[in-house]
């Protein structure tokens, strides 16, 4: 049987198989790559990457990009720790972040949809007035720590029942799935994609784009923050500036998954297979001895090679 | 004397009338008035930093990220979500050329071979940047974001810690001859604009399938975009040697964010096709201003940053709402 699929179907597939080859050419060069302690490390980072990049995701397919990504990783990795170590219920503290995330991302959203600005100038003013803000909080010096629960959620020895992976790596599949479903069977889903293919129509359908990218905004942030507590619990003590590599490596992630940065076009399984690659190749690098100025170089080439390889946007004559 | 024949120019509506009354773009006299009033309150309150004798030092301050934000204008004016997001890393890159390749290593110090090796760094990597985007397709924040890493992490591998000195005629580009580069930069510009090439930019920013069946070659148009932009960056690079006197691979990354800040505030739509030098200029010599006077009132640099980040969204919400009424009147 021959299976078609689709533009985008073909992107998410070149996606995992290269997550699949990059993994055989590591076992293949470097001795221990296949080992249980890798793999398992490799999957919980490929997680954290995965649940940052969740709302970057949406916010792609809508045609925006969120660079409020990191500073609000910063902001929930801050606050959750400072607020729990000041002894606050840590339910309530997660209460506060999400519900402060929301708010912020709303704003993002809101704002760039209702006064037609860049969401790129937005998200990025937002997101240093945010780590402003916590900075000037904490005075730059962030205390406390992660309840015993998240450290043992995403450590890298720990196990889901039976499965030899902590329970972050199931919980990100299962929420990934979800969300996969949500956006192909439900009126919110198809509205994103209609919006994403094209914001001037979607209102001829009675579907408002300044709600969806406020939705949509404020889900992103949501994703970003609950990957700054899963980062407390992985790093064990707060640190402001631990989204920074997130920024950049969100939106790889994405579109190494198939989705296209001009919206309506992608979906999150892609992305997943995309944050897998972006880890196994920084692994491999990092297996090979590169030194760690190298291996930022070299990430950079791979990740133009790779989406040179199946991410092309269409000529211009195609487009008339 | 007769009186010109011809039908009468249409009637301006409301919207028009004020645009044009106020400026050729709205969005540029609304950072030109911010400019005027920051300005203002910095004269006030440190009237020695903006006296005659020190306005070489003071533009020697600027001028990394006003050149900076001119470097960033080109790939974004080619539309279609042309950005050059590798500016920043360019610019520490060109920074560790020069000291620690040519000057320490090389023995090379004249500006006459330093400045031109320095220029072709700069167009070979716009020239990269440009190939990606332009031929090969790749979605520019994507690709520039690629050579992002590529650049910084090459210029950490030249330099892994900040070192080296800069001969004088490098240090005087950060005193009295400040002016200089950015002049040049300025003038560069002013002749582009002469060409027809411009016009085809500009065309391929507001339009690039009307322009493609017009006959433009719009990949190749693109292609000199970035190299434009690549060339200007490494300008940048060097007024950046010139102020930190020294190579510092940690400086540069900085400078991206910072620019494309610069040119949005300074009305250079993201878009493409819209704006040019002297919103850039203006965006840039905002956000400077807006940093010294700040800085003036001795807060930390947390407050610093908040009011940095407010003011950049409260600003460009302005001129978004401003744009909104417009239409609004447009309609009446």
């Amino acid at each position: 049987m021959i299976v078609r699929l689709s533009p985008t179907g073909r992107r998410v597939a070149g996606a995992i198989l290269l997550a699949i080859a990059l993994h055989v050419l590591g076992s293949i060069l470097i001795d221990g790559y296949s080992s249980e302690f890798t793999v398992r490390s490799m999957l919980v980072l490929a997680s954290l990457l995965g649940v940052a990049s969740i709302g970057q995701t949406l916010v792609v397919l809508i045609g925006g990009i969120d660079l409020s990504t990191p500073f609000v990783i910063g902001f929930a990795n801050v606050v959750a720790a400072q607020l729990y170590g000041d002894g606050m219920n840590f339910v309530l503290v997660c209460l506060m972040v999400g519900v402060l995330a929301l708010v912020i991302g709303a704003v993002n959203g809101a704002l760039s949809s209702t006064l037609a600005i860049h969401p790129l100038i937005v998200t990025l003013g937002v997101g240093t007035a945010i780590q402003g803000a916590v900075l000037l909080w904490t005075a730059g010096f962030p205390a406390g720590s992660a309840p015993e629960t998240v450290t043992k959620f995403v450590s890298i020895g720990g196990h889901a029942g039976p499965l030899p992976v902590p329970w972050l790596v199931p919980s990100f599949l299962v929420v990934i799935a979800i969300i996969s479903v949500v956006l192909a069977r439900t009126p919110f889903g198809r509205r994103l994609y209609a919006v994403g293919s094209n914001p001037s129509a979607a209102p001829y359908a009675l579907i408002s784009p300044r709600v969806v990218w406020t939705t949509t905004y404020a889900l992103s942030a949501l994703f970003a923050a609950a990957a700054g507590v899963l980062l407390l619990g992985f790093t064990g003590s707060a640190y402001g500036d631990v989204g920074q590599p997130y920024l950049f490596q969100t939106i790889a992630a994405v579109v190494i998954g198939g989705t296209t940065l001009v919206g309506g076009r992608g979906g999150l399984i892609g992305t997943a297979a995309g944050a897998l690659v972006l880890i196994e190749i920084n692994t491999l690098l990092i297996g090979l001895g590169l030194s760690p100025a190298m291996v930022e170089a070299a990430l950079g080439v791979l990740i133009i090679a790779l989406v040179s390889l199946y991410g092309r946007e269409p000529h211009v004559r195609a487009t008339i | 004397m007769t009186e010109a024949s011809g039908p009468s120019p249409p009637r301006l509506t409301a919207g028009q009338w004020f645009t044009r009354q106020i400026g050729r773009r709205r969005e540029t006299s609304f950072a030109l008035g911010l400019l005027i009033v920051l300005l203002v309150i910095n004269v006030l309150l440190n009237p020695a930093r903006f006296a005659p004798a020190a306005w070489g030092a003071t533009i020697g301050l600027a001028a990394p990220l006003v050149a900076a934000s001119i470097a960033a204008t080109p790939a974004i004016l080619g539309g279609r979500g042309g950005i050059d997001v590798s500016v920043g890393p360019l610019m520490g890159f060109a920074n560790a050329i020069i000291v620690q390749a040519l000057i320490a290593d090389a023995g090379i110090s004249s500006p006459l071979a330093v400045i031109p090796a320095l220029l072709a760094v700069g167009v070979l990597a716009g020239a990269l940047n440009g190939a990606l985007a332009a031929f090969v397709r790749i979605q520019p924040i994507v690709a520039t974001l690629g050579t992002y890493l590529l650049f910084s992490g090459l210029t950490l591998t030249i330099v892994p810690a900040p070192t080296g000195t800069v001969p004088p005629w490098i240090q005087s580009l950060s005193g009295q001859l400040s002016i200089v580069p950015l002049a040049a930069l300025i003038i560069a510009w002013l002749a582009i604009k002469q060409l027809p090439y411009y016009d085809q930019l500009m065309a391929v920013g507001s339009d690039d399938r009307a322009s493609y069946t017009a006959g433009v070659p719009v990949a190749w148009v693109r292609f000199l975009s970035y190299c434009l932009t690549g060339l200007f960056a490494s300008v940048a690079g060097l007024l950046l040697t010139a102020l930190i006197g020294s190579a510092d691979p940690n400086v540069g990354g900085g400078f991206t964010l910072l620019s494309i800040s610069a040119v949005a505030l300074g009305g250079v739509s993201l878009a493409g096709g819209r704006g040019g030098l002297l919103a850039a200029v203006v965006g840039a010599a905002d956000i400077f201003l807006l940093q010294s006077a700040l800085t003036y009132f001795n807060v930390s640099t947390f407050v610093l940053q908040i009011a940095y980040g407010l003011i950049l969204v409260a600003s460009i919400s302005l001129n978004g709402m401003t744009a909104m009424f417009e239409r609004w009147i447009a309609t009446r």
